[in-house]
């Protein structure tokens, strides 16, 4: 989906000088503070940084789920800082899968009907979206277990159902936010590997929050947040100077 | 498709039980009530509606059938110059007191029928055994249930304006509003009668057409013809409205279940929306899950819709079953009711209605619903 034309990796979210204050009464607190950022595509990226540094909101600007108060994100091309929520929420129809700390899975739905819910409304071919989802959860190894309803799953295999759901559409991005959070160490783990896997297999540029120091291994690049803005900058071989790698373009 | 709605409403049926006991009694309520107007307030028709006629006429202006002035018989002409016309008879309508039994004064409308084998009046309340006991002087005959306010037995004599009567039978489905009806012949009717301008004028002259569709043509032909005095001609359904709507405003009856309705439905409404406005908070983070991964809020205000119109039609099922047992009761136990299908479908509309406001206002709490909640 997305080609360089040299061999250098391109980015697919790109976020330029970046600022967004939350008001409560009279307090004003900047969250995000002219903050620029690139993600490359097809990478596993990873936030971390301490609580309340403002990990989230920029998942969820990067995402499209929150506006900025200034400053101009891009996402796979499309500069969706200024677009409408209608068109926000088709770009993420097509483009945008989500893992969050809770898996939010309707209670009434078995996991094949909670993975297939949102192919409904992408107006695939019932054939199509039948197979894409009964793939994703083959993929997350639920295959055996997609007629069961959330009471009957384990937190893990709630989370591999949250995971496949967002697999299925296909989308280009992935954004998790403490996605192992309420996991224990060896879920927390086995969903580490499979949003890895994801990146890898599907080119899935995936954008991940989290402060579980066993993420840190299988990530592409980590940057560490404090106080709104990035103060370090890590591939996994090499480190660069945040300011230096977003200031290089 | 996954029925998202549907499935949801079965799973957590709990969830949404006060919702459809809400729309199902306020359906019942709605429901009754209207059996219960239509059964008492159709009193007002029932010489119409027991009997074989299809189109009337009366004096002009003529609000109810117990408001008529007489006419003129020429009118009779009239009607039978109409090839549609198959029979013509009077129908004399005679306010009376009754005394008798010891039970004081008792207001009576005195209906004067042509009690012949052929008649048409009440011909859906009197077999024609009965019907032809009129024939003998000064008989009458009165509904079963009035027998006690009239103090007689069959058999039993008593007067009305001060002329001796005699009751030869008693029917049922007579009852009147506001007194007691009394069937007697056309001669006895008349002898009964203490306006001597009244004689040989009946109160209104009622026509049998050989096809009852072609009712409303025969009326509309009747209309603007010189020289028979004043009369006016209505359809057998027109004249039942009529004096069905003119008894239930003039009572204020109307007002009352007007307002009943409105109440049985606000209060619907304000239950149905809460429980459904829990339930949509109880699923908020999916819904907000669901926006995330782009499926836009006219698709989520849908489903919630849905769900909405799910319960109106459990909820309708439930009043619809429960309702039929009732009014089957209340049949046995001689409670005038009487349920019609342009009455029930406005009752199952209603209640379609309050579901899906109820929908619409707790389509509100979908704005919980944001995504960047979900992120924190
Ligand atoms: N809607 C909001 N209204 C007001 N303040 C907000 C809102 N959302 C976030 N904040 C504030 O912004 C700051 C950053 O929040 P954010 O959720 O991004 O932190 P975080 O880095 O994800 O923290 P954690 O690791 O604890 O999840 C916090 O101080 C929070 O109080
Ligand atoms: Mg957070």
């Amino acid at each position: 989906m997305i080609t360089s034309d040299n061999a250098r990796p391109v980015p697919a979210l790109v976020a330029r000088d970046i600022s967004k204050a939350f008001v409560s009464g009279q307090i004003r607190t900047t969250v995000l503070d002219r903050l620029s950022l690139e993600v490359m595509a097809g990478e596993m990226t990873l936030i971390s940084g301490p609580s309340g540094c403002g990990k989230s909101t920029l998942l969820s600007i990067l995402s499209g789920l929150q506006s900025v108060d200034a400053g101009v994100v891009h996402a796979l091309g499309e500069r969706i800082n200024d677009m409408d929520k209608r068109a926000l929420e088709r770009f993420r129809l097509h483009h945008t899968g989500f893992v969050f700390q809770g898996f939010n899975l309707f209670p009434a739905l078995t996991a094949y009907e909670q993975v297939a819910l949102p192919l409904d409304y992408l107006g695939l071919h019932r054939g199509v979206a039948r197979e894409r989802a009964e793939a994703a959860l083959a993929e997350v190894g639920m295959a055996s277990r997609m007629h069961l309803r959330p009471m009957e799953l384990s937190g893990g295999e709630k989370q591999r159902v949250a995971i496949a759901r967002a697999l299925a559409k296909e989308p280009a991005l992935l954004f998790a936010d403490e996605p192992t959070s309420a996991l224990d160490a060896d879920n927390g783990q086995m969903v580490i590997d499979m949003l890895h896997h994801i990146a890898r297999r599907h080119g899935t540029t995936v954008l991940c929050v989290s402060h579980d120091p066993r993420l840190i291994g299988h990530a592409d690049r980590l940057l560490t947040m404090e106080d709104g803005r990035i103060l370090e900058d890590r591939r996994a071989t090499r480190t660069v100077d945040a300011t230096l790698a977003t200031e290089s373009r | 498709m996954v029925a998202l709605a549907r499935k949801t409403l079965i799973y957590e049926w709990r969830r949404f039980l006060p919702a459809v006991l809400a729309v199902g009694f306020a359906g019942l309520l709605q429901l009754l009530q209207a059996a219960l107007v239509l059964g008492i307030f159709g009193g007002a028709a029932v010489y119409i509606t027991c009997s074989d006629a299809d189109v009337w006429v009366g004096y002009p202006g003529t609000q109810s059938v117990d408001q008529g002035h007489p006419i003129s018989p020429d009118v009779a002409i009239l009607l039978h110059m109409d090839p549609q016309v198959d029979r013509v008879e009077s129908f004399l309508w005679v306010n009376g007191d009754w005394h008798g039994g010891g039970t004081g004064a008792v207001s009576v409308f005195v209906s004067g029928i042509d009690p012949g084998p052929h008649g048409l009046m009440f011909v859906r309340a009197l077999s024609p055994r009965l019907r032809a006991r009129l024939t003998a002087p000064d008989a009458v005959i009165v509904d079963r249930a009035d027998l006690g306010k009239l103090g007689v037995a069959v058999g039993g004599s008593a007067t009305i304006n001060g002329r001796r009567v005699r009751v030869v039978g008693v029917a049922s489905g007579l009852r009147a509003l506001g007194g007691v009806n009394v069937v007697a012949s056309l001669e006895t009717a008349r002898r009964l009668d203490p306006d001597p301008v009244d004689a040989g004028r009946p109160t209104y002259l009622v026509a049998r057409l050989r096809d009852p569709a072609r009712a409303s043509f025969v009326v509309d032909a009747l209309r603007g013809h010189k020289g028979f005095g004043p009369y006016e001609a209505w359809t057998a359904q027109a004249f039942t409205r009529r004096s069905m709507l003119f008894w239930l405003f003039d009572t204020g009856a109307g007002a009352g279940v007007l307002f009943l309705a409105g109440i049985v439905f606000l209060v619907g409404a304000v239950i149905t929306s809460q429980a459904l406005v829990a339930a949509v908070i109880g699923s908020v983070r999916e819904y907000a899950t669901l926006n995330a991964l782009g499926v836009g809020v006219r698709a989520l205000r849908w489903v919630v819709l849905e769900q909405a119109l799910w319960v109106g039609a459990v909820g309708l099922a439930g009043a619809t079953v429960l309702g039929t047992l009732l009014i089957l009761l209340a049949r046995g136990e001689d409670v005038p009711v009487v349920l019609n299908v342009p009455v029930t479908l406005g009752c199952v509309l209603l209640v379609l209605a309050l579901a899906a406001t109820s929908g619409l206002a707790s389509m509100r709490s979908l704005r919980r619903a944001d995504p960047a909640t979900l992120l924190r």
